[in-house]
């Protein structure tokens, strides 16, 4: 099975955010891809603060953004090519203060593929990827059979049809 | 009044609602809670706004996630003795089933609630409460109390 290209990827990511009604809503987009890294940015926003005292985003909107990206992590993922993949269990250490006003940045790699399940990791930051403010680990269950290609394919032709 | 003013202030579980509306991304997600007797059942109504697979359709597991952590963080304040917004260290989620567009509701155990530090497990389901959606479990850092001038 050939690697996917780095615009395929690009093209796949874009796809899937747009896909995914949450992740559209929170403006989670594509920041870069390098090779099996790729990191996504979620803007800030007014409705993320978790702790009004200070602006601080909510331990739970980085949860999105990173179940999102080692999510998306596992489509990219060579060895996988774009299957539906389930998240069977995430864990979040929180390192840091996502600081009021900054877009929070996570970035994904998967560490190792088996037969059925692919596991993953990531971090998040605000300043610089050297201070993460959170780090992520996880897995994710490899579904055969469940094109999404395909899914993608018949969601745009569904929408060209409207 | 601050968020941490209102925690000291009005420690009891009837509280809960306001405080919950204090929190930005809590009502964004718009969660709810109700106290039953010394129970407290927190709920995150079904919206169209949370689906993460349009197919099915299912919510975004990280709004389960976000919605469990929310649970833990209030019903440990709700249990304290001196109500202080605790701080997350970590926490631990695993899926058990798709999260259907529907309500999601949400209850805690407060495992162990040292000095410093507290163990919180949720448990999220929506048909039957002994078919969960999803399990986590929490730490959280519970800062020191600020004395009263």
């Amino acid at each position: 099975m050939p690697a996917l290209s780095a615009s395929e990827k690009v093209r796949i990511i874009n796809q899937m955010c747009g896909y995914i009604p949450h992740a559209e809503l929170q403006g989670i987009c594509l920041e870069s891809i390098h090779g099996e890294e790729l990191t996504l940015r979620l803007p800030y926003r007014q409705e993320l603060v978790g702790n009004p005292d200070t602006g601080a985003v909510h331990g739970g909107a980085l949860t999105v953004l990173l179940d999102q990206t080692l999510g998306l992590a596992a489509i990219c993922c060579d060895q996988v090519q774009a299957t539906m993949t389930p998240t069977l269990d995430l864990r979040i250490d929180h390192l840091g203060i996502a600081a009021a006003g900054r877009d929070i940045f996570a970035a994904a790699r998967v560490y190792k593929v088996t037969s059925r399940v692919l596991f993953i990791e990531g971090f998040a930051y605000c300043e610089s990827r050297d201070t993460p403010i959170a780090r992520a680990t996880g897995s994710w269950v490899l579904m055969s059979g469940l094109n999404l290609a395909e899914l993608l394919g018949s969601e745009q032709a569904g929408a060209q049809q409207q | 009044m601050t968020l941490a003013d209102l925690i000291r202030h009005e420690p009891n579980a009837k509280t809960l609602q306001r405080w919950l509306k204090k929190i930005p991304y809590a009502v964004y997600l718009g969660l709810r809670a109700e106290v039953h007797d010394n129970d407290i059942l927190f709920i995150l109504p079904g919206n169209a706004k949370l689906i993460g697979n349009p197919t099915l359709p299912a919510i975004h597991g990280g709004v389960v996630g976000a919605f469990m952590e929310q649970a833990a963080a209030f019903h440990l304040v709700a249990k304290m003795d001196n109500p202080v917004l605790p701080k997350i260290i970590n926490f631990s989620l695993d899926y058990l089933r798709p999260t259907r567009l529907r309500d999601t509701y949400a209850q805690c155990t407060l495992t162990r609630q040292g000095r410093f530090i507290a163990n919180v497990c949720i448990t999220a389901w929506q048909e039957e409460s002994d078919k969960p959606n999803a399990i986590a479990r929490a730490h959280f850092l519970i800062p020191e109390p600020v004395k009263e001038e």
